[in-house]
C-alpha cells in the first residue's frame, strides 16, 4: 500500500468515527490534534489504533458525562440507594449460600475446583459481611439512642445526645469501609509507572509548557517520596521540551498518576510573545504502568536492537562514542529509544525498560478491552485526544473537566504540592464512585 | 500528474541532443560545486589544523550559548573530517559543564550563555578533539557499565562489547557463587584502564581479582581507577607479560574460577585501516593480535587449563573470524585440557564471545 492510500485510509477511519460519534452524541468529541499525532511514531501504521485504543478502556473517567462531575454523592446519598441495598442483599445470601456449601458435607463432594471458589469467594466476602453486620448493629443502637432522646428526664437526654454523636461517627466509618469493600481494585493500581510528555499544538510556547508540567510531576514525585528517574529527555531550542520520558516508582503511584493521562491545555501571555496575545496550547501525558518482571515475557528473537555500531566491523576496529540504543519490538512495531547514558548497556537497559511498559500497556488494554466491550459502548470514541484539564494563567485557575472541578493559583498548583495532590484525591474519588455505580447498574439490569 | 510525466517522457525520447546537453550541464554544476567545496574545506582545515598542532587555537567566540556552541564545534569537526562531530561536540561541551550528556543537563541551561570560564575550556577541549584525539581521552573519562572510568593515551579505550562480555561472566559467577562456600576469584589477563575486573567487582561482592597488563601505563591506570572506586582491597595488579613472564603468572596468579581477557585480537594487516583516533593514540599492543590476531588468544588458551581450578572458565572477546578457528584449535590439540563450551553474539549479532572450561581432571 501506498503511503499515500494508508495516509487516506486513516483520514477515512478518524472520519468514520467522528460521524459516528455525532450521530451517537450530537456532538464532535473525535477531533485529535495533528500534534496527536506525533505520539503514533510509538506504534506501527497498521498500529495507529493504539493510540486511540490506549487508555480509554482501562477503567478511567469517562469524560462523556461532565455533568455527573457536579454532584460526586456523600456516602451518605449513596446509602440511601435502592441499588446498593438490593447488592448488599444479594452479596450477603451469596455469601450465606458459599459458606454453606464450603462447611456442609454434600459441598465437599462437589469438585475440587468449584470447592475452592466458593472458599476464596467466602473469603473475599467475609469482611464486607461483617462490616455490613456491624453496621446493622449500630444503626439499631441509634434506634434506641433516638428514643432516649424523647426521654424524659434532660440527664439521660444529654447523655443520648453524647452517644448518638459516636454512634453516627461510626456508621460513617462502617458505610466508607463498605464502599472501599464494595469497589473493585485495578490490578496495576499497586504497579509503578513510566510517564511520558510530548508538546502538542502550539510550536515553542508548547514545548515551555510541557517542560514545567514535567517539572510538576517530578514535584509530585518528591513531595509523595517516589523513585522519579529520566528515561528519555528531548528539549527544544529555547529551553523548551519536545518529549520526555520518565520512571517513577513508589508506594500507590499509578493510583494517583493514573488520571493524569490525556491532552493538558495552557492557556496564557507565552514568554515568546511580543505583543502581549494570548495562546492556547496543548501538550499530552501518557501514564503507562510498569510491568513487573512476571507479568510480561518479551522474546529476544522478537526484538531487533539498532546501535551506531551496527555497520562495520565493531569491536576493537572501531571506537565510536555515540551509544544511543533503539529497540523495535518487531510483531507490534513498538518502538523505544535511549541516549541518556554514555554506556550502551545502560542505554540499552533504560529503553528496555520503556518498551516493557509500552507493551505491557497495549496487553492490559486488550484484556480490559474485553472485559468492557459489552458495556460502555460509548468509551470508544474517547480517546487520549480529549482534553481533560485547563491551566488558565490569567484567570489563575485550573479546571479539570471530566469533574468540573476548578481549583485557584496556577502557580502553587504547579508545585506539584497539595493542589495538585486535591485534584488528584477528587478524580480517584470520583472514579471510584463511578465503578461502584457501574457494579450497581449491572446488578439491577440483571434482576 | 500521470499527463505530464507522459509529456516529459516523450520529450526526452524525441530530443537526445537535449538530454545530452542537460548531462552536461548537470555534470558541470557538480563539478564547479565540488571545486569550491574542496578549497573551503582545504582552506579552514589549514587553519584549524595547524592552529591545534602548534597549540594557536582559534580564539574563542564569546557570548555563545550552550546550543549555539554545540552548533558552532558540531560545524568545526565536520569541516575538518573529524568523526562523530555531532556527539563529539556534545559530550564535550556536556563534559564541561558537568552532565554525561546533553540529555541530562536542565533545558534551562540549554540557553544560557557560556561563561569565559565555560569557553575557554570548550575551546581547548574541542581543539584537542580536531586532532582526532578520541572524545574519551579529550574528556579524560568515559562509562562502562555502572562505572566511570578514569582514562588517558595511551591505555586501551574500553568497546561497548566488553560490557556484554561482563554480564556474560557476571551470569556465570553468580551461579557459582550461589553454590561455593569460599569467594571466587577471577583473573583478568591485559586489564587495560581495569573495565572487566573492577565492574566485575562491583557487581559481585564477595568476588576478588588479579589483573595483569604487560604496559605499565596501564596498571596505573587500573591501580587509579580501583582507588576511585574504592575496589583496591580485592584487586591484584600485576605488571606481567603473559609470553614473556609466564611461569610468574602460573606462580602468582592462579588458580582462579575464571579467567577473562579482551586481549588484542586484530589481524595486523587491519592495523593500517583504523581511523586516526585509533592509529594515533590507543598502544598498538592492546590492538595487535599478530598475522591472524590469534597470538594472544593463544598464549591464553596455553596457559589457561594451568590457572584455571577444576571446570574453571575462559571468557574472550574476539574478532568473528576467530570463534571458528578457536573451536577448530581446541579440537586438533587434544591436550589442551580445555573444552569449548559455547560462542555468544554481541548486541549487533556478531560472533563476539568465547566460553571454554577446563576439563574435570580424572
Amino acid at each position: 500500500m501506498s503511503l499515500l492510500s494508508m495516509a487516506l485510509c486513516r483520514t477515512t477511519v478518524r472520519q468514520a468515527l467522528r460521524m459516528h460519534c455525532l450521530q451517537k452524541h450530537g456532538c464532535n468529541l473525535h477531533t485529535r490534534s495533528p500534534a496527536m499525532f506525533r505520539t503514533d511514531h510509538l506504534y506501527t501504521d497498521e498500529g495507529t489504533i493504539y493510540p486511540n485504543r490506549l487508555f480509554q478502556r482501562r477503567r478511567g473517567l469517562h469524560g462523556s458525562r461532565p455533568l455527573m462531575a457536579t454532584n460526586i454523592l456523600s456516602v451518605e446519598e449513596i446509602f440511601t440507594k435502592e441499588s446498593l441495598r438490593n447488592y448488599l442483599k444479594k452479596v450477603n445470601t451469596e455469601y450465606r449460600d458459599c459458606l454453606k456449601s464450603v462447611n456442609s458435607p454434600e459441598g465437599k463432594q462437589n469438585c475440587e475446583e468449584d470447592l475452592k471458589r466458593r472458599s476464596t469467594r467466602v473469603a473475599h466476602l467475609a469482611p464486607l459481611i461483617d462490616y455490613v453486620k456491624k453496621l446493622e448493629l449500630k444503626q439499631k443502637e441509634c434506634e434506641e439512642i433516638d428514643a432516649l432522646l424523647k426521654d424524659e428526664d434532660p440527664d439521660i437526654r444529654e447523655l443520648a445526645e453524647i452517644d448518638k454523636g459516636a454512634c453516627q461517627e461510626a456508621i460513617e466509618d462502617l458505610r466508607q469501609k463498605i464502599l472501599s469493600c464494595l469497589i473493585p481494585a485495578e490490578e496495576v493500581d499497586e504497579s509503578d509507572l513510566v510517564l511520558e510528555v510530548t508538546a502538542g499544538v502550539g510550536g515553542q510556547e508548547a514545548m515551555l509548557f510541557t517542560a514545567e508540567v514535567f517539572d510538576m510531576y517530578q514535584n509530585f514525585a518528591d513531595f509523595h517520596g517516589w523513585h522519579f528517574e529520566t528515561l528519555e529527555y528531548m528539549p527544544s531550542e529555547i529551553g523548551g521540551l519536545r518529549h520526555a520520558t520518565a520512571s517513577i516508582s513508589g508506594p500507590q503511584s499509578y493510583k494517583k498518576m493514573k488520571f493524569e493521562s490525556g491532552v493538558h491545555r495552557v492557556q496564557r501571555v507565552p514568554k515568546t510573545e511580543k505583543q502581549g496575545r494570548m495562546h492556547t496550547s496543548t501538550m499530552t501525558v501518557v501514564v503507562l504502568p510498569q510491568p513487573t518482571e512476571i507479568a510480561l515475557t518479551i522474546h529476544a528473537k522478537d526484538l531487533r536492537i539498532e546501535t551506531k555500531r551496527a555497520s562495520g566491523a565493531g569491536g576493537q576496529h572501531v571506537n565510536t562514542t555515540d551509544s544511543a540504543v533503539r529497540i523495535v519490538h518487531i510483531p507490534t512495531g513498538v518502538v523505544s529509544e535511549c541516549q541518556q547514558e554514555r554506556s550502551q548497556l545502560k542505554n540499552k537497559e533504560k529503553a528496555m525498560k520503556v518498551l516493557q511498559a509500552k507493551l505491557y500497556s497495549l496487553k492490559l488494554e486488550e484484556e480490559t478491552n474485553k472485559r468492557y466491550q459489552a458495556r460502555k459502548v460509548q468509551i470508544g470514541t474517547r480517546g487520549r485526544s480529549e482534553k481533560i484539564r485547563t491551566y488558565n494563567f490569567s484567570q489563575d485557575r485550573i479546571t479539570d473537566h471530566r469533574i468540573g472541578k476548578t481549583l485557584h493559583n496556577v502557580k502553587e498548583f504547579m508545585l506539584g504540592e497539595e493542589l495538585l495532590e486535591e485534584m488528584s484525591l477528587a478524580l480517584q474519588q470520583f472514579s471510584e464512585q463511578e465503578a461502584l455505580m457501574d457494579i450497581l447498574e449491572e446488578n439491577a439490569s440483571k434482576n | 500528474m500521470n499527463d505530464y510525466r507522459c509529456n516529459c517522457g516523450s520529450l526526452v525520447l524525441e530530443s537526445p541532443e537535449l538530454m545530452e546537453v542537460l548531462i552536461r550541464l548537470n555534470r558541470l554544476g557538480r563539478a564547479v560545486r565540488f571545486h569550491l567545496g574542496h578549497i573551503r574545506r582545504q582552506g579552514l582545515c589549514a587553519v584549524s589544523g595547524g592552529g591545534a598542532s602548534l597549540g594557536l587555537d582559534p580564539p574563542p567566540v564569546s557570548g555563545l550559548s550552550v546550543l549555539q556552541a554545540v552548533a558552532h564545534w558540531e560545524r568545526r569537526f565536520q569541516q575538518c573530517g573529524v568523526s562523530e562531530p555531532g556527539p563529539s561536540s556534545q559530550y564535550i561541551i556536556a563534559h564541561v559543564l558537568g552532565a554525561k550528556t546533553m540529555a541530562n543537563l536542565n533545558p534551562d541551561v540549554l540557553t544560557e550563555v557560556l561563561t569565559d570560564k565555560q569557553t575557554q575550556r570548550v575551546w581547548e577541549l574541542c581543539s584537542r578533539r580536531l586532532s582526532r584525539m578520541p572524545v574519551q581521552y579529550v574528556i579524560e573519562e568515559w562509562d562502562f557499565r555502572d562505572l566511570t572510568l578514569k582514562l588517558r593515551p595511551p591505555v586501551f579505550i574500553p568497546r561497548p562489547e566488553t560490557e556484554e562480555l561482563v554480564s556474560l561472566v557476571l551470569a556465570d559467577l553468580r551461579v557459582k557463587q550461589a553454590s561455593s562456600v569460599t569467594s571466587l576469584r577471577c583473573l583478568e589477563v591485559g586489564c587495560g584502564s581495569g573495565a572487566i575486573s573492577l565492574s566485575l567487582l562491583h557487581s559481585l561482592p564477595q568476588l576478588r581479582a588479579v589483573a595483569v597488563d604487560k604496559s605499565e601505563e596501564a596498571v596505573c591506570l587500573t591501580r587509579e581507577n580501583a582507588h576511585r572506586l574504592g575496589l583496591q582491597d580485592r584487586l591484584e595488579v600485576h605488571h606481567l607479560d603473559v609470553t614473556a613472564d609466564a611461569e610468574v603468572v602460573l606462580r602468582e596468579c592462579g588458580p582462579v574460577d575464571a579467567l577473562v581477557s579482551n586481549p588484542p585480537y586484530l589481524f595486523s594487516q587491519d592495523m593500517a585501516s583504523l581511523e586516526p583516533e585509533i592509529l594515533r593514540f590507543e598502544d598498538p599492543a592492546a590492538l595487535d593480535g599478530g598475522a591472524d590476531g590469534m597470538q594472544m588468544i593463544q598464549q591464553i588458551l596455553d596457559l589457561a587449563p594451568h590457572l584455571l581450578t577444576d571446570r574453571g572458565r575462559v571468557y574472550l572477546e574476539v574478532d568473528p573470524r576467530h570463534p571458528e578457528l578457536i573451536q577448530q584449535r581446541i579440537v586438533e590439540q587434544r591436550t589442551a585440557g580445555l573444552q569449548y563450551l559455547q560462542t555468544h553474539y554481541d548486541i549487533t549479532s556478531r560472533p563476539r564471545f568465547c566460553v571454554l572450561q577446563k576439563k574435570a581432571e580424572t
